[in-house]
């Protein structure tokens, strides 16, 4: 007990003292999330819209696979965009592997289709009139697509936080695209992982009370947005 | 002379199941129709198929001597004449005010000119000072008019009314019943479906009776 009693108390001080390694970890995890959940949601909506509001042939079937690529596998992505993104690989050349871009690919992949699935659900849960009422009004199919994200927009923001969460706790990608390099591309949780290997549980627990905070904030949001 | 309205041989289908079948029919410009019957004899899937809102499986529709094409623009350019009001209509989660300007902002009117249009258009449905008001805020009644000063407000050619006095109270109903006159004289055709047993009469319109997804 004194052992977690002592850490928790060194965590907390590296908290409440600045530590700069503690921030610059908690900041890159922030910021390579934050700019991956941009680009997954500017793919991702439009993508559950397209599949909820399209009738196409085949479409359970991408419904079936956007469920799938739910329960991707973080380091399966990892590997995957890491033989893209290795020096033979086809996308060697750009230099990406051990960036944060590759770590912002990575997210990515992983949050769109949590995106597009959650957009898709609150597509099927919304009220069926909304898009004959914006038609017979004299909307477009474009305009009336977008009237219809904005009745359903809580929907679609808690779709973005469950995006952001997964992401901002995953560790495969960040560990197999970013390489854990300190001060560059170590995470909260690749730094979690690393720290307490090393022996330095304070500075992973440190770590571990701000993704807590950055998963109870989230939830809190989302609790939120669901009582709307 | 040309009708205003005519369909031939429409029929709707889900599946094998026939919800609609109507060989001919032709509507005349300002009018008053009311399509009678009981509860899933088609009504409600005439009226949509007249707004374009729902393709027929089969048959042919002429709005004002054009042919309709079931392609995205040209419904878009029919619609601008055209406007449903549902039974219980759906209403932006805005203000009364947002609700009724929807349309007018679909069709590029400046804010300015939107003013006084809505303005009559809830003077026309008894709904005065009510422009503020969260349109999801009132009740069934009111929230039926909203949609119907929304509908009003675009001066639609052919207005298209499912159940329209379903939600309303006695004092709506005949405040109702007097618009639509007025409105026939400025030129629009109505085509409501109605349970009303006297009220067809009462607007002097041409009753069209539906069973089982035919006229009868």
């Amino acid at each position: 007990m004194g052992f977690l009693f002592d850490s928790l108390k060194t965590a907390l001080a590296m908290i409440f003292e600045f530590n700069p390694e503690v921030y610059i970890t908690v900041w890159t995890s922030l910021y390579v999330s934050s700019i991956a959940i941009v680009f997954a949601t500017l793919a991702g909506v439009p993508a559950g819209l397209a599949v909820g509001l399209g009738r196409f042939p085949g479409r359970r079937a991408v419904i079936t696979i956007l469920n799938t690529l739910m329960a991707l596998p973080t380091v399966v992505v990892g590997l995957v965009v890491y033989g893209f993104l290795s020096r033979v690989g086809p996308l060697g050349q750009f230099g990406l592997l051990f960036t944060p871009a590759a770590m912002v690919i990575g997210q990515i992949i992983l949050a769109t289709p949590i995106i597009a699935n959650y957009t898709l659900g609150a597509l099927s849960s919304s009220d069926s009139r909304i898009m004959p009422t914006a038609l017979t009004l004299g909307a477009s199919t474009t305009r009336g697509a977008m009237v219809l994200l904005q009745e359903i927009r809580f929907g679609v923001m808690a779709a973005i936080i469950a995006g952001f969460g997964r992401i901002i706790a995953e560790v495969g990608v960040a560990m197999m695209l970013g390489g854990n390099i300190r001060g560059y591309t170590r995470t909260m949780t690749t730094a979690i992982a690393l720290e307490t290997s090393k022996g330095e549980f304070a500075f992973g627990l440190a770590l571990g009370i701000f993704l807590l905070s950055v998963a109870l904030l989230i939830n809190m949001f989302l609790n939120f947005l669901q009582q709307r | 002379m040309k009708p205003f309205l005519s369909l031939h041989s429409i029929e709707k289908r889900y599946n094998n199941h026939l919800a609609l079948q109507v060989d001919e029919l032709e509507f005349e410009p300002q009018h008053i129709y009311s399509l009678v019957g009981p509860n899933g004899c088609g009504k409600s899937t005439l009226l949509q198929i007249v707004a374009l809102l729902l393709k027929p499986t089969f048959g042919e529709m002429i709005f004002q001597g054009e042919k309709v094409i079931w392609k995205k623009k040209s419904l878009q350019r029919l619609r601008q004449h055209i406007t449903l009001v549902h039974q219980s209509p759906f209403l932006f989660s805005r203000s009364v005010r947002h609700n009724i300007a929807y349309g007018l902002k679909m069709r590029g009117m400046h804010s300015k000119k939107q003013h006084h249009l809505i303005h009559e258009a809830l003077d026309m449905v008894g709904l005065n000072g009510f422009g503020r008001r969260t349109a999801r805020e009132l009740s069934g009644g009111e929230q039926q008019r909203v949609a119907l000063a929304r509908a009003l407000v675009l001066r639609p050619k052919l207005l298209l009314l499912d159940e329209p006095i379903s939600n309303m109270d006695r004092a709506s109903i005949e405040a109702f019943d007097g618009l639509l006159p007025i409105l026939v004289d400025q030129g629009m055709t109505i085509i409501q479906a109605t349970h009303s047993p006297d009220q067809p009469e009462r607007l002097h319109s041409t009753i069209i009776r539906m069973e089982d997804g035919r006229l009868i």
